[in-house]
């Protein structure tokens, strides 16, 4: 693998696009810029793998959660923009709150008095 | 809900817009590469591009990835892909594929066909609404009279009472089968089969014409204008599809009668007839009890069952041999369902000759894996390696299970065509044999059984190289090359427990096969009583109208006789009513001398109707007496002749010559013993216990019609065209039904074993050709298998016998397993088969010992040429051949 990249997390299917999701709330993006995205607002903890990414995004787009149009980018390039649908916005409500129930649970886990 | 019929929406467009999509696919991904590069070109990577690809990975690979997510199911993309690779696989061998279409294609073709004769025969409903409320309701008899008779014809009288007294039958309709002679519009007098019928038959089976009307209630009532319907089929062929016709007057046995219908060829009930005439009631037939002449026909009230039905015509008989005791003592009723009748023994026929195609089936892709096998496992190392690559082992089984079940629905269309273009011919060989044969066709039903058998053999022609390939072991095929060692010895023996189940199937076709045909040699070597070579056979009916006076009718037959006596190449010409075979009156007899006993517990005897010279016309012996002769007539004392049996039954410690009886129907006529004939098979070949039997002249009674018998010194067909211008000179109007040879009707009494032999005969043959292959082929890949090792035997001296021997020894082992399970399946599968045969045990040794014999001398045949090749290995050669 490349130098610079870190141990890649491990995203589970549903977590990256529980994650894709979460990008796309705050607007449209394009899928290098939701790879960027996630990278930052993690902390750079994260690092998303493309060969996961792209898979993932066309899945959402065949479900109807995303919708995709090809747009100019900042840098002047033809780019395919992902924004969320209404059930994508829904999906990501539920899955959202599903996720903070379950790291809840997880993190009551790990600290009950060992 | 609507995220799944969005998201089915979105997946339909990506299908339709692939090549877009491909292209977007494309450009994205290019637009993220270059992204990445620029990124990296700004921190300071010396190569940017290439370490944007290789952060990315295998752009191929996440493609494809995204592709998948466009299908329109979850792995229907890879199905694609699996199928393409299949098409690719078959296109590459053209000539295997050709083999493979061949075997499977005539074994899918061969059960589509028979398939379609259960389907039209047993499974179809009858062509009727609510079909399954039809039901025969048959008079049962009294044992003691007809021992072992179980449906016997109904009497009007009986029936009436059965019509009046029911709560269990929407509707009864009483009618007879019978034969009808059309004449005028200047053409041919034609024999039509009919059917008499009482008013209600058509409102019985739910039909109504296609043009015209049905028969009204009360229509068969005495003194109504003569009425008939007639058929779609005589109306096109006779009438020319005039629908006119309706209204119009047509002769039907001399008399005009106007048709007041047309009905639909669906309705072929009774079998075969082509004109309906109201049967009528006089007070002579609604009064007639004791003389059981017709048909009943009833549909049960809706939610009736037939076991409800039949305890209430148990109920009515019961009350009926109170009420009726002379006529009715010990006559019961039997009621059942329509179809069951109709078909009757034919299903067993049928069921068994389905499950021999089955088998047939069975071989054919046991044979397919076979070839399937060495094919595949020349692809072993291409497997390895893309097993190694990751492919997963569910993956590789259904890419070989995709190309074997293409194999098979192409082989299916082909068998679906092979079985359309067949179908006339099938249903033309068909012919008498089975009931509803006229309704044999390819319908959905068919279509569906064909899908299903193609969809089957594909797969299970697939799954033993598939389960094969995936065997562990296949790893260290990789390191190996392809070995001849382990791996070779592992694969010989699924190849040969391939062809042991070939040749235990094959064994059982050829042991069922055999038993048919042991089973109809039998028959055909029984003594019928008569000499069947050499005798023409006709029916002449008389119409009443022209022939009124019994005086008429002697006259026209003697004039008849006397015409054909005169026909070179004719010996002797004679007649009886109904010959052997073909059914006929049984009546009670009482014998003078004996203690009166009432109608239900007398003897009977079938009783004859012959014009002298009839015994020898057939060679009937005459044993005791003498036989019939012209100075026999109306005036003279009555006479008959007994056969032996009957002699035994009625006389045991008398000579029946002088002794004097009287036929219960005819009680005021006492008639002399005069012979006593040679037994005959009255009631078929296969009845081994002869029919009592009494003869009495044609002019001491009332008749009609009548069958000439005819003995030739030539071929007797031969005669045919004379003795029709012969009856022609005498009535141009008068036709001749059933022209038929003696020995024609001897074999139709065993037509439909026959039918199940020559059917079983050629599947098993076919069977046999396919286990033959089967060993043929697996020889010749162990052969080739074995080049080195045979090689080496060769250089050490074996001799070429001692090669012969080995290749023989190698395939004859699997083949005697086949013998040994096979004849183990061929015992426990007899008692299917029980019903057919007749003077052979289903087990029979010999049978079962003659198949064995024939298919290891098969076996050793299919091994001969493998052998061969191998006494034609070079050890030089073969030892150079590294693996």
């Amino acid at each position: 693998m490349g130098e610079d990249a870190a141990t890649p997390a491990d995203l589970l299917q549903g977590t990256l696009e529980l994650l894709v999701l979460r990008t796309l709330a705050s607007g449209e993006k394009h899928g290098y810029e939701i790879a960027e995205w996630i990278h930052i607002a993690s902390a750079e903890a994260l690092s998303v793998e493309e060969g996961a990414l792209y898979p993932a995004l066309h899945r959402l787009e065949m479900r109807g959660l995303l919708s995709a149009e090809w747009d100019v980018s900042a840098n002047n390039r033809r780019a395919k923009y992902y924004r969320l649908t209404p059930s994508g916005r829904k999906r990501l409500k539920e899955a959202r709150d599903a996720w903070r129930r379950t790291s809840v649970a997880i993190n009551r886990v790990l600290e009950a008095g060992a | 809900m609507t995220e799944w019929w969005s998201s089915l929406r979105l997946r339909l467009r990506a299908l339709l817009t692939r090549g877009r999509r491909e292209q977007d696919l494309h450009d994205e991904v290019a637009f993220h590469l270059a992204m990445r590069e620029a990124q990296a070109r700004e921190s300071g990577h010396v190569d940017a591009a290439s370490h944007a690809r290789r952060r990315f990975g295998s752009v191929a690979k996440i493609e494809d990835n995204v592709r998948d997510t466009w299908a329109l199911a979850p792995r229907i993309g890879q199905l694609f892909q699996d199928v393409r690779y299949g098409t690719r696989m078959i296109r590459r061998s053209p000539g295997f594929a050709a083999l493979v279409v061949l075997i499977l294609g005539l074994g899918i073709g061969v059960n589509t066909v028979m398939f379609s004769l259960v389907n039209a025969v047993v499974v179809r409903a009858l062509p009727f609404p609510e079909a399954d409320r039809l039901v025969h309701v048959w008079h049962v008899p009294p044992p003691v009279q007809f021992p072992g008779a179980t449906r016997f014809s109904v009497s009007p009288a009986n029936y009436l009472d059965w019509d009046a007294q029911n709560q269990v039958f929407e509707r009864m309709s009483l009618y007879a089968p019978r034969g009808a002679t059309l004449t005028g519009a200047a053409q041919e007098a034609a024999a039509v089969p009919a059917a008499l019928v009482s008013a209600a038959f058509f409102n019985v089976l739910s039909v109504t014409p296609l043009y015209g009307r049905a028969f009204e209630p009360g229509e068969d009532a005495p003194g109504k204008p003569d009425v008939v319907i007639v058929s779609e089929s005589l109306w096109q062929t006779r009438f020319g599809g005039d629908r006119g016709l309706i209204g119009r007057s047509i002769m039907i046995d001399s008399r005009p009668h106007t048709v007041i219908g047309i009905l639909p060829d669906s309705v072929t009930f009774p079998a075969r007839a082509r004109i309906w005439l109201p049967l009528v009631m006089t007070n002579d037939l609604r009064a007639t009890r004791g003389i059981h002449d017709f048909q009943v026909v009833a549909r049960l009230k809706p939610g009736v069952a037939v076991t409800q039905a039949q305890a209430e015509m148990d109920a009515i008989s019961k009350r009926l041999e109170r009420e009726y005791p002379v006529d009715n003592a010990g006559w019961g009723a039997l009621v059942l369902p329509l179809q069951d009748d109709i078909v009757g023994d034919a299903r067993t026929a049928l069921l068994v000759l389905l499950g021999a195609v089955a088998f047939v089936m069975l071989i054919a892709s046991a044979n397919l894996a076979n070839l399937l096998l060495a094919k595949t496992l020349g692809r072993s190392k291409e497997i390895a390696v893309r097993t190694a690559l990751g492919a997963s082992r569910r993956r590789v089984v259904q890419q070989i299970l995709c190309e074997t079940i293409l194999l098979g629905l192409i082989s299916g269309a082909a068998g679906f065509l092979l079985a359309r273009g067949s179908l006339t011919a099938v249903v033309a060989y068909v012919g008498d044999t089975l009931p509803r044969a006229s309704e044999i066709d390819l319908d959905a039903r068919v279509l569906l059984f064909t899908l299903g058998i193609s969809l089957a053999s594909g797969i299970i022609a697939g799954l033993a190289p598939a389960w094969r390939l995936t065997r562990p072991s296949i790893q260290s095929t990789l390191n190996q090359g392809l070995t001849r060692t382990a791996t070779g010895s592992r694969d010989r023996r699924l190849r040969s427990a391939l062809v042991v189940s070939e040749v235990a199937l094959a064994l059982v076709l050829l042991a069922g096969a055999g038993l048919l045909i042991r089973t109809i040699g039998t028959l055909r070597g029984v003594d019928p009583g008569f000499d069947q070579r050499n005798v023409l056979t006709a029916i002449l009916a008389l119409p009443q109208v022209k022939y009124p006076e019994q005086g008429n009718r002697t006259r026209f037959a003697d004039q008849v006789l006397a015409r054909i006596r005169a026909i070179p190449g004719v010996e002797t010409v004679s007649a009886i009513d109904s010959p052997p075979m073909t059914g006929g009156s049984t009546q009670p007899v009482a014998i003078e001398g004996q203690p009166a006993r009432q109608m239900s517990e007398q003897p009977t005897a079938a009783v004859r109707r012959i014009m002298p010279g009839y015994l020898r016309a057939t060679r009937i012996r005459l044993l005791a007496g003498r036989d019939f002769s012209d100075a026999d007539t109306a005036t003279s004392p009555a006479v008959v002749l007994v056969s032996e049996s009957m002699a035994k039954q009625f006389w045991p410690n008398d000579n029946p010559v002088g002794k004097r009886l009287t036929l219960t129907f005819r009680p005021n006529v006492v008639r002399e013993v005069v012979g006593v004939v040679g037994d005959v098979k009255m009631r078929g070949l296969d009845v081994a216990e002869p029919v009592a039997t009494l003869y009495t002249p044609f002019a001491q009674s009332q008749w009609g019609f009548f069958t000439l018998v005819i003995r030739t010194t030539v071929p007797p067909m031969s005669v045919a065209p004379a003795l029709t211008s012969a009856v022609h000179e005498i009535d141009a109007e008068l036709p001749l039904l059933r022209v038929l040879t003696m020995e024609d009707f001897v074999s139709a009494s065993f037509a439909q074993r026959r039918f199940a032999m020559e059917l079983l005969g050629a599947f098993a043959g076919f069977a046999l050709l396919l286990a033959a292959i089967g060993i043929y082929s697996v020889l010749s890949w162990t052969v080739r298998q074995r080049v080195r090792e045979i090689g080496i035997r060769r250089a050490l001296g074996a001799t070429v016998p001692d090669v012969i021997r080995m290749v023989v020894s190698e395939g004859l082992k699997p083949t005697i397993w086949g013998v040994v399970f096979g004849v183990v399946s061929a015992l426990a599968l007899g008692r299917l088969i029980s019903a057919m045969v007749f003077g052979v045990s289903p087990h029979d040794a010999a049978t079962l010992t003659a198949v064995a014999v024939i298919l290891t001398v098969v076996g050793i045949t299919a091994s001969l040429v493998p052998a061969y090749r191998a006494t034609r290995i070079d050890p030089a050669v073969a030892l150079r051949d590294e693996p």
